[in-house]
């Protein structure tokens, strides 16, 4: 009897072993994708480690509840789309076939971004058009208004056009001395483009003199000319919306030609590792809004985590760590069941969760939705200083 | 337009000019190379962006100049190594076969750089980038004019090379008549491969220069250079070394003068412009190599 007993306890031990190990196992997966490879790879290889990283916190609190009850763990698979169209849309086909897909951020590119969210079905629930039905929750690709193409894409971008209208109302405030304004764009990339017609437009609006501008382009190897025009606008604010490359080269430039503007404004993305890299004596002083800084406790854990992970911590991948932690509560509330069967059903519950947010929580703080599928992110002014970016102001 | 324009314009040329030297020496090494083997090494200015940026190993260690020296050197070694990866044992009687072999190891350069570097622009070290002369109205550039004058140094040094030393004149010999150089015990595969090297320590100089111009190197200039290379060979004249001199500081001063007058949107539509003018009118470029091989 007691040989029973013992052989039974050993059996029932087994067993639950067995299905302690099959509740570990139980996974979701979230797909991301962005630009592993070619010039901007920094973007998708930040994005995956700050997915990575916040993955494995969400998994060390006690991972997911799914629909069923059941806890699983959060996987990331992050794919490659080399900046590049026809891949983004490639990845996306791909993503959207796989039977355990039902939510993936990204991308990183703004060019990757307009037709990946135009293979999407435009309208949910519309039968008549064919395009794909699956949520898509964008963390870096930042040019304004993209989330308006399709009702299953969503985004955490930063609204770029507010920041640089609270950040020339600020200058205008507290620098009276500022009084023209001249700007500088890289006319080949879209973000650059778009952003500069923004930044323009407030300088404007605000009571700035926009005296002219300088145009180059992504992979322009001298800027001699256009910052002899610089030169010749005597602007006491130069506004350069570029990306690091070509921000270095133009900041190199103006110190050899000795033009000295009274105030240096940069675009969002260069405010990063890669433009102090590139040339941060140059670059001292340059002021750009962004929505990440690690300013609170949350914010400088997370910077730590991606960090330790071999990336660094900035406005876009920001946007991927909050997105993952954002899923988790949406898979919650949505109680996804993260099953082959369900799938279908599970995209349209994250689509319909997604779209019915009216807050987020961020690294800085409450992320606002709007009714476009866009965030209002907070947002702060930093200034590269000996080589690191410091806090400028935090607009109230 | 007034004087103040007029100034700047002239300026804009002459920095074109200036800068234009690094087009000249990406420009050589294309020549050099045709004319030997008459066939284009498509790779030829992935390897000098990669010769400049491997020359980074050294530059917390070591002064400018040699930097500069390393970056040379090393686009020899890169030279050497495209010769014995995409030509040596390729069939050379087919010219797809090296066209293509060139074409991937441009990517394949270019994905190392990304993947050594994340894509990220590096800081290059510049000379004489306080130097500022000014001539009249005019300003003339420490750095930029150190970078013409190395590029000239470069290409007189080659033309020495060529015209007063056995590897020169075995380089020429290949160059005109291969099968008679082999009949005089000139081994042409050395020769050949001998030209990558003197190639790849000019692409290595213009990788070098072109950083130390902009003042950083990033992966986005292997495309750029290449295409300004094979402008500059083809409308120098395919294997035409003074032709590709002439046309590098052409096309510079033509890009900026463009730039100047009717802006970046069209700056390149007017050097492809002149480029066709080439093809269609004048084909064998301004200084067409005389003479051919058998």
């Amino acid at each position: 009897m007691p040989k029973l007993a013992l052989t039974s306890a050993i059996a029932l031990a087994a067993a639950l072993a067995c299905g302690s190990a099959a509740a570990q196992e139980r996974t979701v997966k979230i797909y991301g994708f962005g630009a592993k490879s070619g010039v901007v790879r920094i973007f998708g290889l930040n994005s995956e480690a700050a997915m990575k990283a916040a993955a494995e916190q969400v998994n060390k609190a006690g991972g997911v509840t799914l629909g069923d009850g059941t806890k699983a763990r959060i996987v990331i698979e992050y794919y490659d789309d080399r900046c590049n169209a026809e891949e983004g849309i490639n990845v996306m086909r791909r993503i959207a076939a796989q039977p355990d897909a039902f939510v993936a951020i990204g991308p990183t590119c703004s060019n990757v971004a307009e037709p990946v969210f135009g293979i999407l079905q435009k309208k949910a629930g519309d039968a008549s058009d064919s395009g794909l039905q699956f949520p898509l929750y964008t963390d870096v690709a930042a040019k304004g208004g993209l989330a308006s193409i399709s009702q299953w894409s969503f985004r955490n971008v930063p609204n770029e056009s507010a920041m640089y209208k609270s950040l020339f109302e600020w200058i205008k405030a507290t620098r009276p001395d500022i009084k023209t304004v001249w700007g500088g764009v890289e006319k080949d990339f879209a973000h650059s483009n778009a952003t500069f017609n923004a930044m323009k437009g407030h300088a404007e609006k605000t009571g700035f003199e926009v005296k002219g501008q300088s145009e180059w382009l992504l992979a322009d190897t001298s800027f001699a000319t256009q910052v002899r025009e610089m030169r010749r606008g005597e602007a006491d604010l130069v506004m350069v919306s570029a990306h690091p490359f070509t921000t270095c080269g133009v900041l190199k430039e103006m110190q050899r030609q000795g033009v000295k503007p009274k105030m240096l404004v940069g675009l969002t993305s260069s405010s990063s590792l890669e433009t102090l890299q590139g040339c941060a004596a140059q670059a001292e002083g340059i002021l750009i809004p962004t929505s990440f800084a690690p300013v609170n406790p949350d914010a400088k854990r997370a910077a730590d985590l991606v960090g330790a992970a071999g990336a660094s911590m900035d406005l876009h991948n920001a946007a991927a760590w909050e997105n993952v932690f954002t899923l988790k509560e949406q898979i919650e509330r949505a109680k996804i069941m993260a099953r082959p069967d369900t799938i279908q059903e599970d995209r349209r519950k994250m689509r319909e969760a997604l779209a019915s947010m009216r807050e987020t929580t961020g690294l800085l703080g409450k992320v606002v939705r709007t009714d476009d599928r866009e965030a209002d992110k907070p947002f702060l002014f930093v200034r590269a200083e000996k080589g690191a970016w410091t806090v400028a102001h935090t607009p109230k | 337009m007034n004087a103040t324009d007029l100034v700047d314009l002239v300026q804009s040329v002459v920095d074109g000019v200036m800068f234009g030297t690094t087009y000249a020496l990406i420009g050589i090494g294309f020549t050099l190379i045709f004319g030997v083997m008459h066939k284009i090494n498509l790779s030829y200015a992935a390897a000098s962006v990669g010769a400049a940026y491997l020359s980074l190993i050294l530059v917390k260690v070591a002064p400018t100049p040699l930097v500069y020296l390393a970056a040379a050197l090393l686009g020899g070694v890169l030279g050497a190594l495209i010769y014995y990866v995409c030509f040596r044992f390729l069939p050379l009687d087919k010219p797809l076969a090296t066209l293509m072999s060139t074409v991937g190891m441009l990517l394949l350069l270019e994905e190392i750089i990304v993947h050594a570097t994340d894509g990220m622009p590096q800081n290059y070290p510049a000379m004489f980038t306080g130097a500022v002369w000014d001539v009249g109205p005019f300003m003339i550039r420490g750095d930029l004019m150190f970078v013409f004058v190395l590029g000239c140094i470069a290409m007189v040094g080659l033309r020495l090379l060529l015209t007063h030393t056995r590897l020169g004149l075995a380089t020429r010999a290949v160059a005109q008549q291969p099968v008679a150089a082999r009949l005089c015990g000139m081994s042409v595969d050395r020769t050949n491969a001998s030209t990558f090297v003197i190639a790849g320590l000019l692409g290595g100089t213009a990788g070098a220069m072109t950083g130390a111009a902009i003042g950083m190197l990033s992966p986005l200039l292997t495309l750029p250079l290449t295409v300004k290379g094979l402008v500059v060979t083809v409308i120098g004249g395919l294997g035409s070394v003074p032709g590709a001199i002439v046309a590098g500081l052409l096309v510079g001063g033509l890009e900026n003068f463009f730039q100047f007058v009717r802006g970046v949107g069209e700056r390149d539509i007017y050097v492809m412009a002149l480029l066709f003018a080439f093809l269609v009118f004048r084909p064998g470029g301004l200084f067409a190599a005389p003479g051919g091989r058998d």
